[in-house]
């Protein structure tokens, strides 16, 4: 009688071979969870989770807007969230499966993105912040817990040729309206040729622009300060210590407040499994599982019940685990209309060619 | 003319090591004892052993080379027939649909393909599209350099050969195929190396749940590309050249032969 139920409400769902329904589908960054959480949670639900890779929001917009089907769980970047919520392609969660959603830190949830977390459940994040060469910036006498150490000429001096920042429009000219005291969403056009002017002072002083190089140049001292992710600082320290260097690698949030990224687990509207999907979502949620990613990456944990699980040591990084009050002062990125967008191209190109 | 000789082996060798010298890094670098790469730490084999259990990175080794493998033979297949083609008729539209994919921008075609794969053909996504979608851009190249091949020879050959009393079938067999064999061979190569290391049009035209390598190894980025990526490189480089070694083999074996028969 069961079975005939399942017949009728979806005959496309009785077509498909009994092996495949216990299949989950989820399209994710690589690495970006670990192989001895997936292990326990194939077998608590006695299933298979399937893995497909994306390693840009925008590639992944791309392709489920032309129509690809079948991923049953993504995990976006806040605003790459947004589009998919406008664009109707996500089922809403059903939080009477979800009882571990109580562990999620409140100052994560309900965000500008999702209000009141109809679609999206925080798996992780990171921050972009400093990294640097602890040593040398003591030895030299430099600030680390200020974004002038990247923008003012007077620390530039010291370190001049030895400093990257990131090669994204949004990322510096984040940081720049940050240092200013401006939100980093700020639509005001004359704050962001002052913090392009700000930008255009620093550049002679910077080594280059830099998305993933500067984690190998910091861990073998070639670099002394680099601006950017958390989750990149964490490897070049972890490298640094590993193969024995002189120097360790130290990473702090600015005071004057940063780019929060976060992701989340979100469903999407073709996925064959949602049963499955909400199972996952609510293992994810327990403290154990979200906390071998932080143990795997250093990334930010929005999880209050997974700090027991986590080393002792990352716990107590401040830059990974923000106090109340510098939590305060992260933001996330919005997307911007099509005028702010013509705009930072304009004063892009003028950084770039200046 | 000594002096030439010199510029000339000169010449050679830095075209050689700008070609060699990075691939042997990245052989050299996969028993490398650090996670990040960046320097020289010491040896190890743990990423070969790591490589061994990683069962996604094999799978998506393996259906990397299923699919290289399927479409370069159907590439190479149809390219020739292509190139034979527009060699032998004054065709107008064939020309253009054959080449069009060689020059079109990868991510226009990995779309439209995706586009015309749900929304046309209703199929669902897997190893068969993405096979079809290398197939699509392979053609043109097989096709360019089999013609390329093809208006350098003698047209007096295959005349020779009907003439002699042989069927077009007869004449294809004995006489053209032979002739354009190293066209082929290279077209065919040319593909297996394209389809291979393709990631844009893999990335839209693959379906849920299989791993590609070009894919694994792209998306490692945001987190970081271990020596494992290395490490399967390496094996990769190693099948090639065998591959390529038992082409030549039979290239040579097929060249004496001919030799023999011509005199």
């Amino acid at each position: 009688m069961l079975f005939m139920a399942g017949c009728t409400r979806s005959d496309e769902r009785a077509a498909i071979p009994n092996k495949d329904r216990n299949v989950l589908h989820l399209f994710n960054w690589n690495n970006y969870i670990s192989t001895e959480t997936i292990r326990r949670f194939e077998k608590s639900c006695d299933c298979r989770l399937s893995q497909d890779y994306y390693s840009d929001n925008e590639e992944m917009l791309a392709k489920l807007a032309a129509g690809a089907s079948g991923y049953d769980l993504i995990v976006p970047t806040s605003n790459a969230m947004d589009t998919l919520i406008r664009q109707g392609a996500l089922k809403p969660l059903d939080k009477s499966l979800l009882p571990n959603l109580k562990n999620i830190d409140p100052s994560y949830l309900d965000t500008p993105f999702d209000p009141g977390n109809k679609y999206s459940v925080p798996y992780a994040y990171t921050i972009s912040l400093l990294g640097f060469n602890q040593e040398k910036i003591k030895e030299l006498g430099l600030p680390t817990d200020t974004w002038a150490i990247i923008f003012e000429p007077r620390y530039l001096e010291k370190i001049k040729g030895r400093v990257t920042v990131l090669d994204s429009q949004r990322e510096l000219m984040a940081a720049a309206l940050k240092y200013l005291g401006y939100s980093i969403n700020d639509a005001d056009e004359k704050h962001w040729k002052e913090a392009a002017d700000l930008i255009v002072r620093a550049k002679p002083y910077w080594a280059a622009f830099s998305n993933t190089s500067y984690i190998k140049e910091l861990a073998t001292g070639n670099l002394w300060v680099a601006h950017g992710y958390s989750n990149d600082m964490f490897q070049a320290a972890l490298d640094a210590k590993k193969t024995g260097r002189s120097f360790t690698i130290g990473y702090s949030t600015p005071n004057e407040g940063a780019v929060l990224a976060l992701d989340s687990m979100v469903l999407h509207r073709s996925g064959k499994s949602p049963d499955l999907a909400h199972q996952f979502v609510n293992f994810m949620l327990e403290g154990k599982n979200s906390a071998d990613l932080t143990n795997l990456l250093g990334s930010g944990n929005p999880n209050t019940e997974a700090m027991q699980y986590v080393q002792p040591e990352i716990a107590a990084n401040k830059a990974i685990f923000p106090s109340r009050e510098s939590l305060a002062r992260l933001e996330m990125l919005r997307d911007l209309d099509r005028k702010q967008r013509r705009l930072l191209s304009r004063l892009w190109t003028e950084i770039k060619l200046r | 003319m000594k002096r030439n000789n010199t510029w000339l082996w000169s010449a050679a060798a830095l075209v050689y090591a700008f070609l060699y010298i990075p691939l042997a890094i990245v052989v050299v670098y996969s028993f490398n004892d650090s996670r990040l790469n960046a320097e020289w730490v010491g040896f190890t084999l743990s990423w070969y052993k790591a490589l061994f259990n990683n069962a996604e990175m094999l799978t998506a080794a393996g259906n990397s080379l299923i699919i290289a493998l399927s479409a370069s033979f159907s590439a190479t297949v149809l390219g020739t027939m292509a190139g034979l083609a527009i060699h032998r008729y004054n065709l107008k539209v064939l020309p253009v649909l054959v080449f069009t994919p060689v020059a079109m921008p990868e991510i226009l075609l990995g779309v439209s393909l995706l586009l015309f794969f749900l929304q046309v053909l209703n199929l669902t996504l897997g190893m068969v599209s993405i096979i079809i979608a290398h197939t699509t851009f392979c053609i043109g190249f097989v096709a360019i350099i089999v013609r390329a091949r093809l208006q350098d020879m003698d047209e007096s050959l295959f005349e020779a050969a009907r003439d002699l009393g042989a069927s077009p079938w007869q004449t294809f067999r004995l006489v053209t195929l032979p002739l354009i064999m190293p066209a082929v061979v290279a077209g065919a190569l040319m593909s297996f190396t394209l389809s291979i290391d393709d990631f844009v049009i893999t990335f839209f035209t693959k379906g849920v749940g299989e791993p590609i390598l070009p894919i694994q190894i792209y998306t490692m980025i945001k987190v970081a590309v271990t020596p494992e990526v290395n490490a399967i490189s390496t094996l990769l480089m190693l099948l090639t050249l065998v591959m390529i070694i038992i082409a030549a083999k039979l290239d040579a074996h097929a060249s004496s032969r001919d030799a023999k028969t011509s005199s």
